[in-house]
Parts: structure tokens; C-alpha cells; sequence
């Protein structure tokens, strides 16, 4: 039943991110701000692959304890890396990119985790209210 | 002078979600050993807090990084 709660969590958040990137496609096709939108899709495309690594190595480093296994990395490496190659895409075209867009991008999904942990405790506490 | 204020910055960062990682993983090693069928919530509970942990340090690689490009 746990479990669940983890692989729901996990498929909620992918779900948010996208709907997320579509809205700023969207803008992005249908507005005149293209390079804001375009720093915002750079920026959380990275930030959903953040997001992808992060639960994956967390899924494996939870399989493995519990078969009292070792685990080696949780990855932190990779994602620093991630951000930093938005950041350096972005100076490199930064005639298409607008910069302080791309550092919004790669903190959506953040934000996307907080709204989402808040709203599960609330349909949480709901639910135990109800019973 | 930018690039030793980048080093610092990444060095800094790297330092402070290794700190913050290590209590976090420790604490849920811990948990898990002890309380095998509660892994679901306690790797839900991980993922959070490693997440947040990590959004600063992140921030403090793409401020280096812009410091170091301008």
C-alpha cells in the first residue's frame, strides 16, 4: 500500500511537469514573448530529467536497502551538472534564450513537488476527516 | 577573480548538499531497516527532502556558471 503512495506521488508529478511544458509551448507558439517561453521550455526540460533521475535513483536506493544492498550514487552529480549545461546552452544562444527564464525553467519542478506534497496531505487529511 | 568566486560558490554548494544528503539518507537507511514494509512512505519522505535539499545547490551551480560565462 506504500508503495503506491510512492509510485503515485511519482506519476502525478511527471504529469504536472508535462502539462506545465505544454502550457509554455503554447505560449511559446501562440505569444510574442518566443524567447521567455523558449528559456522556460530549455529550463524545465532539464529540470524534468532533475526530476526523472531523482525518482529513479531513489526507487533503486529503496530497493536496495531493502534487500540490504549497497548503493553507490543518488546521482547529485549528474543533476548539478544538468543545470549547468541549461546554463551554458543558454549563454551560448542567448539570443534565443532569455537567461533568468531558463533559471525559472529548472526550478519548476520544485515547485511542482512542494504544490503536489501539499495537495496530497490535504486529500490525505480529508480522507482521515471522512472516515 | 570570477572563476575563484564560481569555485567557491559550486564548492560551497556541493558541500552543503552532501551534509544535508548524508542526515537525510541516513535517517531513512535507518527507517527502513528497522520498518521494512514502511518503505513506500519513507522513500516518498527521501524524495522530498533530497529534492529541496538540492534546489539550492543547483541554483548555486547556474550562478557560477553565469558569473564564469559573463
Amino acid at each position: 500500500m506504500s508503495d503506491q503512495q510512492y509510485q503515485t506521488m511519482m506519476k502525478r508529478q511527471r504529469r504536472w511537469t508535462i502539462n506545465l511544458l505544454a502550457v509554455f509551448v503554447l505560449g511559446w507558439g501562440f505569444t510574442s514573448y518566443q524567447h521567455i517561453f523558449l528559456g522556460l521550455i530549455l529550463g524545465t526540460v532539464f529540470s524534468f530529467y532533475n526530476l526523472w533521475l531523482l525518482q529513479r535513483k531513489i526507487n533503486h536506493f529503496g530497493e536496495a536497502v531493502s534487500r540490504q544492498e549497497r548503493v553507490k550514487t543518488l546521482g547529485t552529480l549528474s543533476r548539478f551538472a544538468a543545470g549547468a549545461l541549461a546554463i551554458l546552452i543558454a549563454l551560448r544562444y542567448d539570443n534565443h534564450f532569455h537567461l533568468i527564464a531558463v533559471v525559472i525553467g529548472l526550478m519548476t519542478t520544485y515547485v511542482v513537488i512542494m504544490i503536489e506534497f501539499m495537495v496530497s496531505k490535504f486529500e490525505t487529511s480529508l480522507r482521515k476527516r471522512g472516515e | 577573480m570570477g572563476l575563484l568566486a564560481a569555485a567557491i560558490a559550486v564548492g560551497l554548494a556541493a558541500l552543503g548538499a552532501g551534509i544535508g544528503n548524508g542526515l537525510i539518507v541516513s535517517r531513512t537507511v535507518e527507517g527502513i531497516a528497522r520498518q521494512p514494509e514502511l518503505k513506500g512512505s519513507l522513500q516518498t519522505t527521501m524524495f522530498i527532502g533530497v529534492a529541496l535539499v538540492e534546489a539550492v545547490p543547483i541554483i548555486g551551480v547556474v550562478i557560477a556558471f553565469m558569473v564564469m560565462g559573463q
